[in-house]
Formats: C-alpha cells, sequence, structure tokens
C-alpha cells in the first residue's frame, strides 16, 4: 500500500486550468462544429491512442520507437478486414485491429530484447520505411496501391437521431470513450506491478533482472501494449473515414507521431495528450501564419510554419534543449 | 542461369555499391568518435545536391530555371556547381556539430536520437516546401550518354560506376592520409579511442569532432551528388539509400571503415541481386531484405563482421 502513495503528488493551478479547458472542449466541441469539424476534431481525440504507444514503448519502457505508425495501419488494416471481409461487428473489429497490431508489436518487440537504444531507433525507423511497398505487396490485407474503402458503417440506433451530424456526434461519443478507457487501463497497468518492472527495465535492466523481473516478458508484453495502443487508434480511425491506405502512413508520419510523444513529455499519460494538443494549436497557428502573403523570405518561412513535417522537426530540435522533459516538465514540477 | 546476365546485373549493382560504402563510411565516422547515429545524414547529403541544383539550373538540358551557371556551359558548370554543394554540405555538418550536437555531449541517448530525428524531418520538409517533393532532373556527375560504357564478357560497364568507384578510392585514400599523416587526423584517431584521455594530454576534442562531421557531412554529399542523376532528385531520395546505408554499415561493422566498404557492396549487390531471382521482392521491396539482414546482424554479431565486440562493464 505504501507504493501507491509514492505517485501521488499535488495537481498545480496550472494543471487544473489544462484539465479544466480540456473538458470544455470535449463537452463544447460537437455543437460548434460541422459535420466535417466533428470528424477532424474526433480524429484528433484518436490520435492520443497513437502518441500514447509512442509514450508507453519509448517513455515507459525505454525503447525509442520511431515506427509506430506501422501499427496505426496494421490495426486499421486489421479493423478493415474484420468489419469488411469477415462482416464481424464493430466492437469486435476494434477489439480484433487493436489486438492484431499488438501481436504485430510483440513479434517487433522480440528483436527489441536484443537490441537496445539507438540500434532499436534505427531498426524501427527502417521499419516504418519498409512499411509501404510492403504494404502494397498485400493488397489482401491493405488493398494495395489503391487502398481499401470499408463498406461497413457504424450507425447509431434511430432513437439517436439520423441526421450526419448525429451520427458523428455518436462516433465522437464512441471514440472519447474508448480512448478514456484505454488511457485508464493504461494507467493502471503502468502503475501495477508490470508497469513498475517496465521502468525497472528501462532504468536498468541487469538490476532488473537481479530482482527477478523476467526481461523478455516484460520488452515484449511493453511492445505489445504500446503496438496495439496504436493499432487502436488505427481502428478507429476506419470507424470515422471509411478508408484506408498505405498512402496513408509514410514514414514522416511515423516520426511526427514520435515527435508529439516527445513534445508532450515521456513518461507521462498526460504528457500524450498535451502533446496531440499542442500539435493542433501549432497546426492552427501555421495554417493562419500560412496565409499571409508578401514579406519575401519571411513569408516563404510563415508558409513552412505550414508543414508539420517542418515545425515538429524544428520543435524537436528546440525542445531538446529548452525542456528535456518535454511540456509536460512545465506543469509538473517533480524533479526524478 | 543466363551468366552474362549475371555479370551485368553484378555491374549495375556496383553503381549502388559505391554510393552505399560512401554513405555508410559517414555514418561510421560519426558513429566511431561520437557513439550517435546521425539519421539526418540522408537529408543533409541531399540538400547538397538541391544546391548544386539551384546553381546548375539552366545550364542542363531537362531543367528548367535561369542559373548561375547558364553562361559557363554545362560542361564547366557541373564539376563547379558540385564542388560548390559539397562544400556547402560540409560546412552544413561542421556547423550541425558545432550548434546543435556538442552542447548534448553529456545528454542521454534520446536526445541526440530526437536531434537528429528533428533535423531529418525539418530539412526533409523544408526541401519538399523550397523545391517541390517532386523527382527534378539532375546532372549527371560521369559521362552517361547510351554509348558510355565498356563491354565486359557481354555485359556493358558504365562510365558512372568506375567513375564512382574512382571516386570512392580517391576519398578512401584521402581519408586514409588524413587521419595517418596530419595533425587533426591523429587527434581524430585519439579522440575515437577514448575522448577522456584525448582531453587529458591536449587535444581539443570539440574541434576534432566537428572536423569528423565535416568529413562525413562531405562523403555524404559527394554521395548523393553523384547518384541524384540516376534516382532522380527529390526530398526523400536519401531515404531508401541511408536504410542501405545503414544495413551497410551494422554488417561491416559499426566502428569499421573496412566493414562500411565491404558492405556497401554486400548490400549493393544483394539490393539488385535478390529482387532479380525471388519475384515477391520487386525492386520496391528491394529494401526488406536489407533491413531483414540489419536485425539479423544485431541480433546475431551486434559487433558486425569487422567492428569492434564491446565489452560492457556492469
Amino acid at each position: 500500500m505504501p507504493l501507491r502513495r509514492v505517485n501521488r503528488r499535488r495537481i498545480g493551478p496550472l494543471s487544473w486550468t489544462a484539465a479544466g479547458l480540456l473538458g470544455v472542449w470535449l463537452v463544447a466541441m460537437p455543437w460548434i462544429s460541422s459535420v466535417t469539424e466533428l470528424r477532424q476534431n474526433t480524429q484528433i481525440v484518436v490520435m492520443v491512442l497513437a502518441v500514447l504507444g509512442v509514450n508507453v514503448a519509448t517513455g515507459y519502457g525505454g525503447m525509442i520507437s520511431l515506427g509506430h505508425g506501422v501499427f496505426v495501419a496494421v490495426g486499421a488494416f486489421a479493423a478493415a478486414y474484420a468489419a469488411d471481409d469477415l462482416s464481424l461487428p464493430w466492437a469486435v473489429s476494434i477489439v480484433a485491429g487493436a489486438g492484431f497490431a499488438g501481436a504485430v508489436g510483440a513479434l517487433v518487440g522480440l528483436p527489441a530484447l536484443r537490441i537496445k537504444g539507438i540500434h532499436l531507433a534505427l531498426v524501427t525507423l527502417g521499419l516504418a520505411i519498409v512499411f509501404q511497398p510492403l504494404a502494397k505487396r498485400v493488397p489482401a490485407f491493405s488493398g494495395g496501391v489503391s487502398g481499401r474503402a470499408v463498406g461497413a458503417e457504424l450507425a447509431p440506433p434511430s432513437w439517436f437521431g439520423t441526421s450526419r451530424w448525429a451520427e458523428g456526434l455518436y462516433r465522437y461519443l464512441i471514440c472519447v470513450a474508448v480512448v478514456a478507457l484505454a488511457m485508464w487501463l493504461t494507467h493502471n497497468i503502468i502503475n501495477s506491478r508490470p508497469g513498475r518492472a517496465m521502468r525497472a527495465v528501462r532504468d536498468n535492466d541487469t538490476a532488473a533482472a537481479v530482482y527477478g523481473i523476467r526481461l523478455v516478458t516484460s520488452r515484449v508484453s511493453t511492445f505489445a501494449l504500446s503496438a496495439s495502443l496504436a493499432g487502436l487508434a488505427g481502428a478507429l480511425g476506419i470507424v470515422l473515414v471509411p478508408f484506408t491506405s498505405q498512402e496513408s502512413y509514410p514514414f514522416q508520419e511515423s516520426l511526427v507521431l514520435y515527435a508529439t510523444a516527445v513534445l508532450g513529455g515521456l513518461g507521462s499519460i498526460w504528457g500524450s495528450v498535451l502533446g496531440v494538443a499542442i500539435r493542433e494549436v501549432f497546426s492552427l497557428a501555421g495554417a493562419t501564419l500560412g496565409r499571409i502573403s508578401g514579406f519575401g523570405p519571411l513569408g516563404e518561412f510563415l508558409r513552412l510554419l505550414d508543414e508539420e513535417q517542418f515545425v515538429f522537426g524544428l520543435l524537436l530540435v528546440l525542445l531538446t534543449f529548452v525542456f528535456p522533459r518535454g511540456l509536460i516538465g512545465m506543469l509538473d514540477r517533480r524533479r526524478d | 542461369m543466363d551468366l552474362a546476365l549475371l555479370l551485368q546485373r553484378v555491374f549495375d549493382a556496383l553503381f549502388n555499391s559505391a554510393i552505399y560504402s560512401s554513405l555508410a563510411l559517414a555514418l561510421v565516422i560519426i558513429f566511431r568518435s561520437t557513439g550517435l547515429l546521425n539519421f539526418a545524414q540522408g537529408e543533409m547529403a541531399t540538400f547538397s545536391a538541391y544546391i548544386a541544383f539551384v546553381l546548375l539550373a539552366g545550364a542542363v538540358p531537362g531543367v528548367t530555371g535561369g542559373g548561375l551557371a547558364s553562361w559557363l556551359g554545362a560542361p564547366l558548370a557541373t564539376p563547379l556547381a558540385i564542388g560548390a554543394a559539397v562544400a556547402v554540405g560540409i560546412a552544413v555538418g561542421a556547423a550541425t556539430e558545432r550548434v546543435l550536437i556538442r552542447p548534448l555531449r553529456d545528454a542521454p541517448e534520446l536526445a541526440l536520437v530526437n536531434v537528429t530525428i528533428g533535423i531529418l524531418l525539418a530539412l526533409n520538409s523544408l526541401m519538399g516546401q523550397w523545391w517541390g517533393t517532386g523527382p527534378r532532373v539532375f546532372p549527371p556527375f560521369f559521362p552517361s550518354a547510351p554509348g558510355d560504357h565498356f563491354e565486359v564478357a557481354g555485359a556493358r560497364l558504365r562510365f558512372s560506376t568506375v567513375g564512382a568507384w574512382l571516386v570512392l578510392f580517391a576519398l578512401l585514400a584521402l581519408l586514409a592520409l588524413l587521419l595517418r599523416f596530419t595533425k587533426s587526423g591523429l587527434a581524430f584517431r585519439a579522440v575515437s579511442i577514448d575522448p577522456e584521455s584525448a582531453a587529458l594530454n591536449g587535444i581539443r576534442v570539440g574541434p576534432t569532432l566537428m572536423h569528423g562531421w565535416a568529413l562525413a557531412a562531405g562523403l555524404g554529399a559527394i554521395a548523393a551528388n553523384m547518384s541524384a542523376n540516376s534516382v532522380l532528385l527529390e526530398p526523400t531520395m536519401m531515404v531508401r539509400v541511408l536504410v542501405y546505408a545503414f544495413a551497410a554499415a551494422t554488417l561491416g561493422g559499426l566502428d569499421s571503415p573496412k566493414g562500411a566498404l565491404i558492405g556497401g557492396v554486400v548490400v549493393g549487390l544483394s539490393q539488385t541481386l535478390i529482387p532479380a531471382y525471388v519475384p515477391f521482392i520487386g525492386f520496391e521491396l528491394s529494401v526488406l531484405p536489407a533491413l531483414v539482414a540489419m536485425v539479423a546482424v544485431l541480433i546475431v554479431r551486434p559487433a558486425g563482421l569487422f567492428g569492434t565486440q564491446r565489452i560492457e562493464r556492469v
């Protein structure tokens, strides 16, 4: 029991404000959004899971993963396959997507038993680069070059309303619930025995092994958990947009996911939420600045700020110098 | 099996081999001295090729726009522009070390991964924004008209292949001379072996590492400029090449220049020969065997073929 108290910490006023803002946004957003905006914002909510996946592997497990976009894609393909080709109900399909991505993650996690640190970063980057051509080669699963459309649709019950907006709201509520549930589960896993083992392995694997932690089990299950979170994000993506293609998962996408996780703060669940929020703030700001025309070279630079990749690359470099623990490090004064 | 065809494929592969060896060598130089994998090596090299492209615009048929070199004529302008571009590449490499890497000397590995990945993303996007994401025509580094080849046993050995290897050997010789006979080279070797003792002996570790980065960036830039004609210049041009180069460096041993060279040859050959004889792996997927080989080497023998075995004290 005393262990639980160690993890308790006081929540500062800044954190309360942030949580309040998030709550207000979550409640108010659907009522002030068009059908398209509602869908896009739901996709943003879902992205939290993919970033959280990177966070679990890199922040809690100490295994740098530059290839989590692959697991998002695998989750999406598997869910599409289950819902469409196997005509399974959506709840099963979504779980199947996450589960399949988790299984693939466990496979990728196997080499991580021997490959560590920067070498693992290299291998996962390679995976992200190989993914597109590989996906084109298995059209039955991925839809090949052109991608696959999903015929099945997740429709709300009739009492919920039949308008496009009501459909969107229904999917939004489901996604928010699933994301919240997954975050809660992840939080519990991380603060339980396997989670403590995970962090012990991250900090010093030899010492952890001496204390009786099975490195194989710990590393593989950590990677599987992180991949299934990413896969869940992919599966929910299918619910929102009934189409998926390898086109949407270039290696840069994986790197931006990684950057988002680092930016928010590794080793903190709320850090991933913050990362996604910051990503959206920057993309809005960039889009606004990018519309300004003229100003010569300055205008060129402003247009670059509309490029998510550029902004994230730059932020990743800057952050390493300014906030080595990510932005959540600002909210959380704990030193560890 | 058709022997002439096999020989032809080997010849074709050897050009890529030279490119992979150069880039692998660049990676090895940095890994040896700093223990860091430079994920941005490929994009930095591509950036240099774009500089040459900008300087040359107009001088070469197929390249649109007016350029600095339009009044020099293509034969003279190409080497000049590429030379200038390589110089820019070297400067970028040195500046990167000074500004972004040196302050992180005592930082954890993760910080260095973040910085190099950040450079990769930012440069990649910057190039796409400035010069477009589509492929661009780049002038050949070596004469590469249809008739520019030697006939060897019924197979064609292109001038560009021979040229790429001559350049690579010249660079290797230069590198060997630098490391063996110059003060800075001696300092570099000392720092690679043990930075702390080197510093105690009065060697300035920072500037020495900066030289290493400059060298590596130069090698990468030359590789990019040599290959931009055949793979077509685009922002992601070196991404796959980087995977091959990493595979080559890993195979040979990440701290072994000799290993990088041999690894480059092996990877280049397998990249051409495996898709030719295994139908599932077409041209596009030929990066898969390289990745698999890399993983296998890292699992079975992390030191590679020629690298030094690491013994860690716990």
